[in-house]
Parts: structure tokens; C-alpha cells; sequence
């Protein structure tokens, strides 16, 4: 049986919640949806939900006593009504600072009100679904490929890996790694530190040197992967060992 | 044999044959069909004849002109004339069609065949297309090649008309005022109304007085140069009554131009649009590969940028002018149409359509458009956008190939996003296709230096790129979905065949340049065998 990952309240179950709800369940999230329309509510329950609560999202105290209450370090503002999201994420970010907002919306416009209210990650859906139908209509293979790495095999997992103090990766220069023959995983970018906390592209030509506090993004077979995170820490608690 | 048993065995007989309809089709589409390929050379080449042949006449004016420029004018220009007036009458319509009706008719009745009848029948189309007003500038053409009547110079003019038929700027300009025939009907017998009465009242109070109107075509010649408000001067009313006369009439004047500007105007207005959609849609006819849009929703706006963006062709349909006019702004090829009904569809040519992409905010909507375009092309690429779940069932149904649901990739994206961040980001930017990284899918050709491989040889590193995945069609498997199979980050040791697919990541020039590269070492091997 897979652990419970972590808690996450969803505002919202209109067409985007339900989505958003399942697909958290099926990855083993415990979702906890506010809302505050009635008939939402009751298909929330019809589709098996454990923890519903009735929310009124102009109420503050109402709120913060509910994040409060459980302990909720994830949010996902997911009403359909744009504006509701972005009302949201400022009520949220006044109250607390240490939070995780993740909103949703159908325009370049509300993405930028989105942000600027301080969510830390905005999706626009509308952006992502009319990419996926240029790709579908241009480069297929790239589709499936995608799908298939993110959605049908479950085997294969993305995954962002913190490089420890003193590890055998610190220090080395990415090129020489030789990440692929030996763990068998592919490194598609890095969040470099000393170019600023910016994703690039590994394929960019740059040289990276490799330090800790960098992240390394990778795509593999999750076992893979897993050998690989293991090696990774134990070479860096040796050195701390041995030193 | 008598004339009626010739006659059905003629028409039958060139019913039957193929070469006749093959030819009379040629010809109708050379005459007629603005669609066709080679009408535009036709077109060409008879506005040559037509300018050439007025040079001629206008030189001839003055000057005698070269005998041979003369024969030019009178045998070949004339020559072709009096044929191409031949093929236009030919191709008005199917005189045998008549015939055989009549024939059908007279068996199924158990008559006589009526000869006269038919005959009459036949002559009287004929005479429809004879009388039809761009035929009789076409005759009137003709004329100008008989030099010993000197009056039948002026029909020169109608060789400049016949222009008219070659550029269809000029012919929809027609069309446009043909729309207000009843308006200009009206205006023109209001003028003639006022010219009368003016023209006869002047003429009655200054016949004796205005040495100028001597006649009454003088008085109706100054009635409508001071109607039209031009007013020469070289008639003016020189008594008391006249000049009355002139103040109402100019007045009416400045009415009646107003109102003819008035009809112009709103008849461009109303008919604007629809000439601009002619244009769209034989522009568009013009392009191979092309998508349709059907709805043009925020979705499909995202969509068209980024279509523009690849610098690929695309055509808009949506039933709000609103909307349209918005695509038009962006300089998006766009029409007005209903995609649900069949006239939307009618003018498209299928063959060139890429895929149709059917993307407006309603499921019934875009389900009636996917039986829509399914009655036109079975086989056409089909993507279309769900809101309910209930109607993946009914959409598949109707047709569509592939079905989107913004509210499913929210879903699917907003799981990971929690988990992955910036895997997530990273993925999107590849998909957007910001900052220069792509991902993207690159063939084995057959012949090219990937065919027969092993992943381990070639070296992608060298050309900064990624290899992802491979994706390879079972080959056993023969069903219209054809099985294809991703293999991640296949090992050294994976031979490529011709026909896999590589999926590669890197930045826009690597990409390239690497297709390039698999395309040049794939023709230079063909190149070798041969």
C-alpha cells in the first residue's frame, strides 16, 4: 500500500476541481475541497470525497481558522470563475507568508494578476490545451513520447534532485558525470545557482560546474532514478562521515 | 431518316461519350470556372488580345497602320472573338440533356417526340444566353473588325467593356451594384422624371428668349448638367420663370446625388463582406496543408498564434461577425459561416485540408460540426474540444479522431505541479516552445546515416541534443490504428530501423541542423544507388 503523500486543500469542484481533485487522488494526495456552491458539493460527495467543507471565501477568519486547523502547506485555487482565484490567492498571501499557491486560469491577463497576488505557480489552461493540439497536429511522436513519460507509464517519473554538500556530484562538471551510462537516467536541465535561480536546458552548450544547492532535473525509470538518489546522499553522509 | 430519330441519337450518343463531356467540361471551366488553374491564363491572354487590338484601332485613327498589324486585328483578335463567343454559347448549357428529357417524356407518356418543341426549347435557351448582357458586349466586340461601317468604330468601346469578364475585381464591382437594382431602377426614373418636366417647362418659357435652346434636346441637355449639379455654364436661363425653375431643380439635384451616393455606399457595405470572403476562400483553396478552425474562442485564438507563429496556414470559421472581425484584425484568414450547416464547408477543397480542429464552448455545438465535416471527408483529421465527460462517448462517435479537455490537462498538470515543479515548467516551456528548447520528433529515413545504427554510435551529445525516446510502428500490425510503441532511453546497444521516430530535445538550431543533416546523408544515398 502506498503512503498518503501530503495534505492538499482544493477550493473549488466545478469542472477544473473534479479534474484537478481526481487526478490528486489518484496520485495519492490527501485532497481536502472547500466550496461554497451547493450543487458542486453534493457531486463532490457523489463522487466519494472524504473531507468536504463548506467555505465562504469572503469570510477571513473563516479561512485562516481552516488553514489553521489542519495544518495545509499546499493550496490550489481552482474555482472556474477566474476572479474568484485571483481574490483567493491575495486573501491567502495577506494572511500567510510561508504558503503554496498554486492557481488556475484561462488567460494571459489573470495569469499576470495571478502572479502579481502572488501565486507561486499558475497554470493556464487554455495555453496548455491549444500547445497540445498544435503538437498533436504538428508532432505527434512528441506527443505520445510526452504522455507516455508523464501520463501512461507509470514507471517513469520526472523528478527534481537537490545536489547535497560534498556528494560525489559537487563540484564536477556536468559533462563529465556521465549521468546516463551510469544510472541510466537523462538530466534534461539544472536550476544553477551561481546563474541565478533559473531552469536551462542542459542541451544549451553551456558547461555547468555542479554545486550543491543546484537541482538537477531528470527523467528515468524510478527505480533508476531512486539508485540514483541513494548513491547521491550516502556519497555525500560519507564525506560528512569521514570528516 | 427523319430529323426527331437523328436528333435522339445524337444527343445519346454524345451522352455516352466520354471525350465529349471531357471536352465541353475543359472548356466550361477554362470559361467559366474562376477556381480553375489555367482560367487565370486564359484571362490573361485575352486582356492582351482585347488592349492590343484597341491600340490598333486608335492608332488607325490617324495614321494608316502595317498591313500585317491589320490582318492581326481583323483575322486572329476577331477570329478568336467570334470562337471563344461560339464556346461561351456552346458550354450555357446541355442542349442534349433537353433532347434526351423530351425523349424520356414522350416513352414514359407513350407520345409522339415533339421535334418542334425541343427545337424551341433549344433555341430559346440559346437566345437567354444570346440576350444575357455580357454576351451582347462580347458580340458588340466583334463588330469593330468590319472597317467599311464607320459608325461600328464606337463598338471599340465594348472591347474595353469585355474587359470586365477577364478581372474579377471589376466583375464583383457589378455585382455589387446588380444587388441594388431596384434602388437604381427607382433613381434612375426620378431623374428622368425631373429631367422631363424641367426640360419642357425651360424649353416652353425660353424658347423665345435664350438664344441658346433652340430645340428641346438643348433644354434637356441643360436640365441635366444643372441636375447633376456640374453645371457648365454654357446654358443659363435668361428670364424670371427659367431661373426659378433652376433654384428647384438644383435643389432636387443635390437630393438625388446624395441619394445615388447613399445606394453606392450601402451596397458596398452590405456586399463588402461577402466579396472579401470570396477572396478568403479562393485564397485559401490556393494553399496545400492547410487547418480549419472552427470557433474562435479564446482556445482557438491561443492556437491561431501559435500556428502563425510556425508559419503555418490555417482558416477561421466562426457564426459571430464579432469574432471574425477580431481574427481579421490579427490578419488571420477568417470567414463568417456556421460550421454546423453544410454551406460553410461547400467551397473548401478537403483534399488540401491538414486537419479541422473544432474548438467552440459547447459540446452540442461541436458535435454537430464533427458529423458536419465527417459528411464532407471520411477521413480528414478530427480534434475536438470536450467540456463533459458524457460526450467523449458521442464525440468519438461522431467522429472526431482525437478529443482535448482544458479541464482534463488542468487536472493532469495540476497533480504534478505539486509534485514536480519544475519538471512541470520545464515541460511547458518545451511546449510552448519558449526560450528556444524543443522537443521534437525526427525521422529515419531510410538511406540516411541513422538507419541500421546502434543508439551507442551515434553521438548526440555532439550535435547538443538529447535522445528521449524512440518510437517505432509494430510492423505485424496492419489495422488502421497502427501500434506504435515508445522505447525510453533506449540502450547503446538499440538498433534503429527506417521509419522509427526519434524524439530529441535540444534548442531550435541544434534541431534543425540535425534534421538537415539526416535529410542530406539520406538523399546523397539514393543519389548513390542510382
Amino acid at each position: 500500500m502506498l503512503e498518503k503523500k501530503d495534505k492538499v486543500l482544493l477550493f473549488g469542484y466545478g469542472k477544473y476541481g473534479e479534474q484537478i481533485a481526481k487526478e490528486l487522488l489518484y496520485n495519492n494526495y490527501e485532497v481536502y475541497i472547500a466550496e461554497y456552491n451547493k450543487r458542486n458539493l453534493k457531486r463532490a460527495k457523489i463522487d466519494g470525497f472524504e473531507h468536504i467543507m463548506v467555505v465562504d471565501i469572503e469570510n477571513d477568519d473563516e479561512l485562516t481558522n481552516l488553514l489553521l486547523d489542519n495544518g495545509f502547506r499546499k493550496i490550489f485555487c481552482a474555482f472556474d470563475n477566474e476572479e474568484e482565484n485571483i481574490y483567493l490567492t491575495i486573501t491567502f498571501k495577506a494572511i500567510f507568508k510561508k504558503i503554496d499557491i498554486i492557481a488556475i486560469c484561462e488567460s494571459k491577463e489573470t495569469e499576470r494578476k495571478l502572479k502579481l497576488a502572488g501565486a507561486d505557480k499558475v497554470i493556464d489552461t487554455m495555453e496548455a490545451a491549444a500547445n497540445r493540439i498544435f503538437f498533436i497536429l504538428e508532432k505527434q511522436a512528441v506527443t505520445e513520447a510526452i504522455d507516455h513519460i508523464l501520463f501512461k507509464d507509470p514507471s517513469l517519473a520526472f523528478k527534481e534532485i537537490k545536489i547535497p554538500p560534498n556528494s560525489f556530484l559537487d563540484g564536477v562538471n556536468i559533462k563529465d558525470a556521465k549521468l546516463k551510462s551510469r544510472f541510466d537516467i537523462i538530466v534534461i536541465g539544472i536550476v544553477d545557482k551561481e546563474l541565478g535561480n533559473k531552469f536551462t536546458f542542459i542541451t544549451k552548450g553551456v558547461s555547468h560546474k555542479l554545486d550543491a544547492g543546484d537541482i538537477l532535473v531528470v527523467i528515468g525509470k524510478k527505480e533508476s532514478i531512486d539508485r540514483f538518489e541513494k548513491e547521491l546522499y550516502n556519497s555525500s553522509q560519507n564525506y560528512t562521515n569521514q570528516g | 431518316m427523319k430529323l426527331s430519330t437523328f436528333l435522339v441519337n445524337l444527343a445519346f450518343h454524345l451522352e455516352g461519350s466520354q471525350k465529349y463531356k471531357k471536352i465541353k467540361l475543359f472548356f466550361k471551366n477554362l470559361l467559366e470556372n474562376d477556381d480553375y488553374k489555367y482560367k487565370k491564363y486564359f484571362d490573361y491572354f485575352m486582356i492582351f488580345l482585347i488592349l492590343s487590338s484597341v491600340a490598333i484601332i486608335i492608332e488607325e485613327v490617324k495614321t494608316p497602320i502595317n498591313k500585317w498589324l491589320y490582318y492581326y486585328d481583323i483575322y486572329f483578335v476577331t477570329g478568336i472573338f467570334l470562337v471563344e463567343y461560339l464556346l461561351r454559347m456552346w458550354v450555357y448549357n446541355d442542349s442534349r440533356k433537353i433532347i434526351i428529357e423530351e425523349f424520356e417524356n414522350s416513352i414514359f407518356l407513350e407520345k409522339e417526340f415533339d421535334t418542334k418543341k425541343v427545337l424551341k426549347e433549344i433555341i430559346k435557351k440559346k437566345i437567354e444566353y444570346v440576350t444575357s448582357p455580357l454576351a451582347i458586349i462580347d458580340l458588340l466586340a466583334i463588330l469593330p473588325s468590319y472597317r467599311e461601317l464607320r459608325i461600328l468604330r464606337v463598338f471599340v468601346l465594348f472591347r474595353v467593356f469585355k474587359l470586365l469578364r477577364y478581372s474579377q475585381n471589376i466583375t464583383h464591382f457589378l455585382q455589387v451594384l446588380a444587388s441594388k437594382k431596384l434602388e437604381l431602377f427607382t433613381l434612375l426614373l426620378l431623374v428622368t422624371f425631373v429631367v422631363l418636366i424641367s426640360g419642357i417647362s425651360i424649353y416652353v418659357f425660353e424658347e423665345q428668349q435664350n438664344p441658346n435652346i433652340s430645340t428641346l434636346f438643348d433644354a434637356f441637355y441643360w436640365s441635366l448638367v444643372t441636375i447633376s449639379t456640374v453645371g457648365y455654364g454654357d446654358i443659363t436661363p435668361q428670364t424670371k420663370e427659367g431661373r426659378a425653375i433652376t433654384l428647384i431643380i438644383i435643389l432636387t439635384g443635390i437630393g438625388l446625388i446624395s441619394f445615388a451616393t447613399s445606394i453606392i455606399v450601402s451596397a458596398f457595405n452590405e456586399k463588402m463582406d461577402e466579396v472579401k470572403e470570396n477572396r478568403i476562400i479562393q485564397n485559401i483553396n490556393k494553399l496545400n496543408n492547410f487547418y480549419i478552425i472552427c470557433g474562435y474562442t479564446h482556445m482557438a485564438e491561443l492556437l491561431a498564434n501559435r500556428l502563425k507563429r510556425e508559419k503555418k496556414f490555417f482558416i477561421i470559421l466562426d457564426i459571430k461577425k464579432e469574432k471574425i472581425e477580431k481574427a481579421l484584425s490579427k490578419g488571420y484568414l477568417a470567414i463568417t459561416a456556421d460550421a454546423t450547416k453544410k454551406e460553410a464547408f461547400k467551397r473548401i477543397d478537403f483534399k488540401r485540408v491538414k486537419a479541422v480542429v473544432t474548438l467552440t464552448e459547447k459540446d452540442m455545438h461541436n458535435i454537430f460540426i464533427c458529423l458536419n465535416v465527417r459528411s464532407f471527408s471520411k477521413d480528414v483529421f478530427l480534434i475536438s474540444r470536450t467540456i463533459d465527460k458524457n460526450s467523449y462517448k458521442k464525440l468519438k462517435l461522431a467522429g472526431a479522431d482525437y478529443l482535448i479537455s482544458p479541464y482534463e490537462t488542468a487536472g493532469i498538470f495540476g497533480a504534478k505541479i505539486i509534485e514536480q515543479p519544475i519538471a512541470i515548467e520545464a515541460i511547458n516551456d518545451i511546449l510552448t516552445a519558449k526560450k528556444n528548447a524543443l522537443c521534437d520528433q525526427v525521422e529515419v529515413l531510410k538511406g540516411s546515416f541513422l538507419e541500421n545504427r546502434r543508439v551507442g554510435e551515434i553521438d548526440l551529445g555532439k550535435y547538443k541534443l538529447i535522445l528521449l525516446g524512440v518510437i517505432r510502428v509494430k510492423e505485424e500490425d496492419f489495422s488502421i490504428n497502427l501500434k506504435k510503441e515508445f522505447f525510453f532511453n533506449p540502450r547503446a546497444d538499440f538498433k534503429l530501423k527506417a521509419n522509427d521516430i526519434l524524439i530529441i530535445m535540444g534548442y531550435n538550431i541544434s534541431i534543425n541542423n540535425f534534421k538537415t543533416l539526416v535529410t542530406e546523408s539520406s538523399i546523397k544515398n539514393a543519389r548513390k544507388k542510382r
